[in-house]
């Protein structure tokens, strides 16, 4: 019944098709685009005529030609970094010149307002931030799209977990949206969402990091978003909360990210772009290194320490120089070309990319392939196709927590400088005398690899239906895949010293991922403008289609016959199977009111139901609804230094599905002596399981002045989120640690202030100055549950725990203290912090010499804001922390009284990008290398330049657990960050 | 132009109909990733049962070596030394002002595992109720089977946390009763394995699942009902009920002639899902993850004992947070050394001191002897009193159970905590673990 009726609908989409027909009576308008500054003419401007498709680009020599129906009306002129310029053209005109002027602050760009929509930023209900190609790629080179945007959105926490090679971070828009959820927005490249997953490694068989004190894996994952090369993207539009996401439902709580890439243009001819980075890598910030003397090495070590210190006779050796002081090379390749016809436009890129870590043998390779071609069939269907094939290697060495002393940070704390641990000219290491461990052996002789092979691909397919004057409707269908496939390999040989007397020595952890996420989606838009009354309408409807499909399989081998790798060339085998699917399926409705852009109103709603519900059947409902009054269009407006006064106010609903399995109980396999067992898992699930809903009401102001060179946008927000999926702890004596459960509700307020300033604009000197401040104040609001440790949340009341409870800040540290002042811990614990910060301001400020000369500087400062540092504890336990002499014993006797000392301060004032660019004028050029060398252009960049802090280890920003929906800064002996500075030329052809 | 959307409206047509409603349609599926409670209590299959019986055998040793860790390290035993994590060395020996902690690893994850067993036995138990395939005998069997482990789990808990008590649940039950203290809950421990007990007795000859290799000999039901009687007489002892426990290790599996390791244990096997000794660490290990034998034990052993192979001498002393000791710990030695869950040396111990409390000293003297040649000692040859003779089944205790979880338990039973060696100024020698914060009681 119900396949007779889609059917149907498709069948009658058909024949709409089939019987649609164009109009006719049109005439020709002609004219040419240029710079207003300038006057150079512009190549590749679009022309649209207002209300409808019907749109033209201008050619090489900046003019177009386009078809008016009924011979008048209004065209509108957009260009990438211009602004838009409408012009309204009477009848019997057929040339329209037309000057476009720079938009530097980016005004006018065009905002997604709906599933098959967009809308001028002037015209938006909503605070949507937009980070531009320049910003994410033209400072510096990131090493990674997560690294690009860090610190460049308003209304973000974006913390970066480890300082490793490939990077890692957790995105978190306007404050916490979920206990236990998927905590990360949803990334969507070119209509298909992609996945970001983080996928352990494995490394736990080494580290056994998560065998004690808390479960949770913390083998320093990447996330998937890594693998997005940032030069080729042309715009990131970020859809911060569910007043703007809406549309996006049940998986949008956590914001939307939609990246666009990049495209050719018609009418500009083939442009070829070659660029050259190269650079070092250094590590950001030293701890320092214990300077030991005969009394304290045996005070620490015992007699064996001071025969050791004895023979050392003064050869010292600073061994964190000799982990974390390699200058690692950076080299970074990119050959784009772009251009087309009137019909066919395409973008071509390739990037290699060859980065070396702060740690020997540790980096990051990438080799990133795209083409993005666009083809026009007729006046009435085009369609947009991206592919991108990327591969990458990291290598990520071994850091962070474990107990089995292995990782680099672990073992670096347990070596004093007077021992030698280099090898010996014969290449054997001598054996660690103090720890299990060498960490060079280690670092030397241990592979560990991940290695990425993905594909990204979709289409667009745009038709017109059908095309009146002043209506038009058409149909939109797009489709895209993105798969992965994900090799994980370490391997540990034989001979490390830390399998010194282990029954099994020698382990190679092989990981394999598949990953395939299929989206589809078709979409109805109709357009209506009924030019007497200035009312415009845009109405569209349609479904989302959404899977994914994931497969992890995972073998552990132990005791490796001599020099092998192979699995099977092993004593023994352990191997793990994970498997993941999610269905999507939605239907959507949107309806758009702008009335002469003076009020523009919408109302929206999405239906939605999903394989992880516990009711796959139920659709779940998500609406939205927003206004946005701009005053200055209205007719009483005269006062002529408001370019633009706009009061909006927006309120819309997500959704965001409970975690996948968590509507099932289940067992897991084991085995005793060839016997195959099933033992329950430790979770229990939630049979009817409900998604996640988020509420937001946002209200704000955009406020531009004197002819755009002043802009404020202001925005505040309340974002509830209820029916929490949460993980609540059960007693132990359950047989559970867990349940899931819906119970809870968290409040998010918060406030974003955007200033954008040109101070200066003249020929020889321009100054545009970007100011963001933004602060976020989360609540729990409501708690089912008694209180209980975030995942990923410490270690234990002694250490520093970060707590959920009711009436409290959902990011808390709680920890135990000695405020009776009897000597031993309370009973009770207290709150001693919180991660989230008090507020965090960017600054952005780009300044042109002689048009040609360019220093950006890029600068960052999160306010307040806990991390609990564990990496301070280890070296004094370790006896090595570089002021252990003068505080460690004072330290160290706090320890379990008081877990005060390990909660610090975490502020930070960083100088993330500066970038120094000349760009050789073409008058030099001339000479030099002749006419087929155009903007050759050079310079020096850094990133992580200079960081402000009172924070006493590597990073402020840190988390030992990867990212985790709610809890961050956790510290435990991380790989630590690295500056960058590189070298750049460029030029195209 | 007009070809053109002809052409594109068929291809359309096509590629709905191949698509056709799947394009909406959410498929109800069931977990990819393993068996769920639902499925086996809608379909409680033979062969389900018998996964789950395994299941039992093999989680009944995830995390047992947190408990040889806080019995052992208590017990003043060994010491575990890992450099990563001070607070084997600082709370758990009370160092400075530092108090066992009701949310640390080291009573949250001995304590939780044992109660994934009652669980686990616990769907066991339904699952049988639910069966229809099974012969009662069988059933019987099974039930026994489960009920036994469940007893084990409860009172290797109840032996942490003492007279803080445990927590009593059900099959079926969701949540877990009150907290019970030691006298009633040890009561409650001991009509469990009386319910086994009946239950094993009308088991028939077989089983109907399989058991490990560390229950070779005892894998019939009349095996596991030697067993749960040696439990049972464990249980007894520890109540104080000596002639209830002589009158069960009649029941048992004592054998004062025989190999003084018979009886049952947990096995390790390197095949895929097993594990291997989590307990075992070369005892020459670096001293940054290490067990240290407690110099005491050498200190205190008697000339010519040869269970002073149970501690390996390093060659020199490893000091590490101001403990200094020579010897490593080597009562597993490889990492397929097997755990003892209760063997012939020990039920001859607890005739020991149930005949001495008993004041049956001539057989208790009787019992140490055998325990004492073992070892390569001469007959006991101290006074011959109660206390004396008590305090001689302690001594053996310590030395025949080193390293099986005993020591300190044994200590605390005599009332003798008092007398553990205390290594650092302000050490504590501590009488229970705290209830797992997340018991909210």
């Amino acid at each position: 019944m119900k396949k007779v009726y889609c059917s149907s609908v498709g069948v009658l989409l058909a024949l709409l098709l089939l019987f649609a027909s164009s109009v006719s009576a049109q005439t020709n308008v002609t004219g040419t685009v240029t710079d207003a500054v300038s006057g150079e003419t512009l190549p590749g401007v679009n022309v649209l005529v207002q209300g409808t498709t019907i749109g033209s680009t201008t050619n090489l020599e900046g003019t177009y030609s386009i078809g008016m129906p009924g011979g008048a009306g209004v065209l509108v002129f957009s260009f990438v970094g211009y602004r838009t310029q409408e012009v309204i053209v009477s009848s019997g005109l057929t040339n329209v010149d037309v000057e476009l002027r720079e938009d530097v602050l980016g005004l006018d760009e065009v905002v997604v307002s709906g599933l098959a929509s967009s809308v001028a930023r002037s015209n938006l209900a909503n605070s949507v931030e937009t980070i531009s190609a320049r910003e994410l790629a033209d400072i510096s080179t990131n090493q990674t799209l997560d690294g690009a945007i860090n610190g460049k959105v308003t209304g973000a926490v974006i913390t970066s977990y480890t300082g490793a090679p490939g990077g890692g971070l957790s995105v978190k828009l306007r404050g916490i949206t979920t206990i236990n959820g998927r905590s990360q927005p949803l990334f969507i490249v070119d209509g298909v969402i992609i996945s970001n997953d983080a996928i352990q490694s494995g490394v736990n068989a080494v580290t056994a990091a998560a065998a004690a004190g808390n479960p949770a894996q913390q083998d320093q994952p990447v996330n998937r978003l890594a693998d997005l090369t940032p030069d080729d993207i042309e715009s990131i539009e970020i859809l911060k909360g569910p007043s703007s996401a809406a549309i996006y439902g049940a998986r949008a709580s956590n914001g939307v990210v939609i990246i666009t890439t990049k495209r050719g243009r018609a009418g500009a001819g083939v442009q070829f772009n070659v660029s050259q980075s190269l650079g070092f890598a250094t590590i950001s910030n030293r701890l320092g290194v214990r300077q030991f003397t005969a009394e304290t090495a045996e005070a620490t070590y015992g007699e064996a320490g001071l025969n050791l210190f004895n023979q050392a006779g003064g050869n010292i050796i600073d061994y964190e120089d000799e982990i974390y002081g390699h200058s690692g090379r950076l080299s970074t390749t990119r050959i784009n070309a772009a251009g087309g016809d009137e019909n066919t436009t395409f973008y071509v890129s390739g990037v290699i990319k060859d980065d070396e870590g702060i740690v020997e043998r540790t980096g990051y390779e990438k080799q990133s392939g795209r083409v993005n071609v666009t083809h026009r069939f007729s006046d009435r269907a085009n369609v947009d196709v991206s592919t991108n094939f990327v591969r990458s290697v990291a290598r990520r060495g071994l850091t962070g927590n474990d107990n089995t002393n292995t990782t680099f940070g672990v073992a670096l704390a347990a070596t004093p400088g007077f021992i030698d641990l280099r090898p010996d000219e014969n290449g054997v290491y001598p054996l660690h005398p103090f720890n299990t461990s060498n960490p060079l052996q280690t670092r030397d002789l241990s592979n560990i690899d991940e290695t990425t092979s993905r594909f990204i691909g979709s289409a667009r397919l745009a038709f017109n239906l059908f095309q009146r004057d002043n209506q038009n409707l058409q149909a939109i269908g797009e489709g895209g895949v993105d798969y992965f496939g994900l090799d994980q390999s370490s391997v540990f040989p034989r001979g490390l010293q830390f399998y010194q007397g282990v029954d099994l020595p020698g382990q190679s952890i092989q990981g394999r991922t598949n990953n395939l996420n299929t989206n589809l989606r078709g979409a109805l838009v109709h357009s209506l403008s009924l030019p007497n009354s200035n009312l415009f309408f845009s109405t569209q409807g349609g479904f989302t289609y959404f899977s994914q499909d994931l497969d992890r399989t995972s073998a552990v081998a132990s005791g490796l016959i001599a020099g092998q790798e192979n699995i099977d060339q092993a004593a023994s085998l352990q191997t793990t199977e994970f498997q993941l699917s999610q269905d999507d399926r939605a239907i959507f409705a949107q309806e758009e009111v702008n009335w002469a852009s003076r009020v523009i109103g919408t109302l929206g709603v999405r239906a939605e139901r999903s394989s992880l519900n516990g009711d796959v059947e139920k659709y779940y409902t998500y609406p939205k609804a927003s206004i946005a009054l701009n005053l200055t269009n209205f007719d009483f407006w005269n006062v002529s230094s408001v370019d633009l006064l706009k009061l909006r106010l927006a309120f819309g609903q997500t959704g965001n599905t409970a975690s996948f399995g968590s509507r099932y109980t289940t067992f897991g396999s084991t085995s005793i002596d060839g016997n195959i067992g099933i033992t329950i898992n430790p979770s229990r699930g939630l049979a009817d399981v409900e998604p996640e809903r988020a509420t937001e009401i946002e209200g704000g102001l955009d406020l531009s002045l004197f002819d755009s060179r002043a802009n404020l946008e202001l925005t505040l927000y309340r974002k509830v989120v209820d029916d929490l999926v949460l993980t609540r702890q059960l007693p132990p004596s359950s047989g559970f640690a867990t349940e899931t459960i819906n119970a809870g509700e968290l409040t998010n307020k918060g406030i974003e202030i955007g200033l954008n300033l040109v101070p200066v604009q003249t020929d020889g000197f321009q100054w545009i100055s970007r100011t963001s401040f933004w602060a976020n104040d989360a609540t729990v609001t409501r708690l089912d549950v008694p209180p209980f440790t975030a995942l990923g949340g410490g270690f234990g009341a002694s250490l520093g725990l970060i707590q959920i409870e009711e009436g409290m800040s959902p990011t808390q540290i709680i920890g135990i203290d000695d405020r009776d002042g009897d000597g031993t811990a309370d009973a009770d614990t207290y709150q001693l912090g919180d991660v989230a910060p008090d507020f965090q301001m960017s600054f952005f400020n780009d300044f042109t010499f002689a048009r040609n000369l360019s220093l950006t500087i890029f600068g960052h400062w999160k306010r307040g804001g806990d991390v609990i540092n564990l990496s301070n504890f280890l070296l004094d336990a370790f006896g090595t922390s570089v002021d252990y002499d003068a505080n460690a014993v004072d330290r160290l006797s706090q320890f379990g009284t008081s877990a005060v000392g390990f909660v610090q301060d975490a502020s930070y004032f960083k100088l993330r990008e500066v970038g120094l660019y000349y760009r050789v004028p073409a008058h030099l050029l001339g000479n030099a290398v002749g006419s087929t060398v155009q903007n050759l252009r050079i310079g020096v960049s850094a990133t992580n330049l200079l960081t402000i802090t009172p924070y006493g280890s590597y990073d402020p920003e840190v988390h030992n657990f990867g990212d985790t929906p709610v809890a961050s800064g956790v510290e435990v002996l991380p790989f630590p960050s690295s500056r960058s500075i590189l070298f750049h030329l460029s030029f195209g052809l | 132009m007009k070809t053109f959307s002809l052409r594109f409206a068929l291809v359309l047509l096509a590629a709905l109909a191949v698509a056709g409603c799947d394009l909406f349609e959410v498929e109800d599926r069931a977990d990819p990733n393993g068996p769920s409670v639902d499925d086996i209590l809608d379909n409680p299959t033979r062969d389900a049962l018998i996964n789950l019986a395994s299941g039992i055998e093999a989680s009944a040793r995830v995390d047992h070596h947190f408990f040889l860790i806080d019995a052992g390290v208590v017990g003043r035993e060994y010491w575990r030394i890992l450099a990563a994590d001070p607070r084997f060395t600082s709370e758990l020996l009370g160092g400075g002002s530092s108090t066992l902690n009701n949310n640390s690893f080291y009573i949250t994850r001995p304590w939780g595992a044992r109660y994934v067993t009652i669980r686990n036995a616990n769907i066991m138990l339904q699952a049988l109720d639910l069966n229809t395939t099974l012969s009662d005998a069988e059933k019987a069997g099974g039930r026994g089977y489960a009920n036994t482990f469940k007893a084990l789990q409860y009172l290797l808990n109840l032996d942490l946390t003492f007279e803080g008590g445990i927590r009593f649940i059900d099959p079926g039950d969701d949540d877990p009763g009150p907290l019970v203290g030691y006298d009633a809950a040890l009561a409650q421990i001991a009509s469990l394995l009386d319910e086994g007990a009946a239950d094993l007795a009308s088991g028939g000859d077989a089983l109907f699942f399989p058991l490990s290799s560390g229950f070779s000999g005892f894998s019939t039901p009349v095996g596991l009902r030697l067993v749960n009687r040696a439990l049972a007489a464990r249980v007894a002892l520890y109540a104080g009920r000596n002639s209830d426990a002589l009158t069960l290790l009649g029941s048992s599996f004592i054998d004062p002639v025989g190999d003084l390791g018979s009886g049952v244990a947990q096995v390790f096997n390197t095949g895929s899902g097993d594990i291997t000794n989590p307990f075992f660490i070369p005892p020459d290990n670096a001293v940054g993850d290490a067990i240290l034998a407690h110099p005491s034990f050498i200190d205190d052993l008697e000339a010519g004992d040869t269970r002073a192979d149970k501690v390996l001498d390093r060659g020199e002393p490893a000091e590490v947070d101001n403990l200094t000791s020579s010897f490593g710990f080597f009562v597993y030695k490889n990492s397929l050394s097997p755990i003892p869950v209760i063997r012939n040396a020990e039920l001859i111990l607890i005739r020991a001191e149930a005949r001495a409390r008993t004041n049956e000293l001539a057989g208790a003297i009787a019992d140490i002897n055998v325990i004492r040649n073992a070892a390569g000692l001469p007959d006991y040859s101290g006074a011959v009193d109660q206390g004396a003779v008590l305090g001689e089944v302690l001594n053996q205790r310590r030395y025949e159970l080193y390293g099986e979880g005993h020591r300190w338990i044994d200590v605390r039973r005599f009332g003798q905590l008092g007398t553990l060696p205390i290594d650092r100024p302000g050490d504590d020698v501590w009488t229970q673990f705290p209830i797992p914060l997340n018991e909210g009681v």
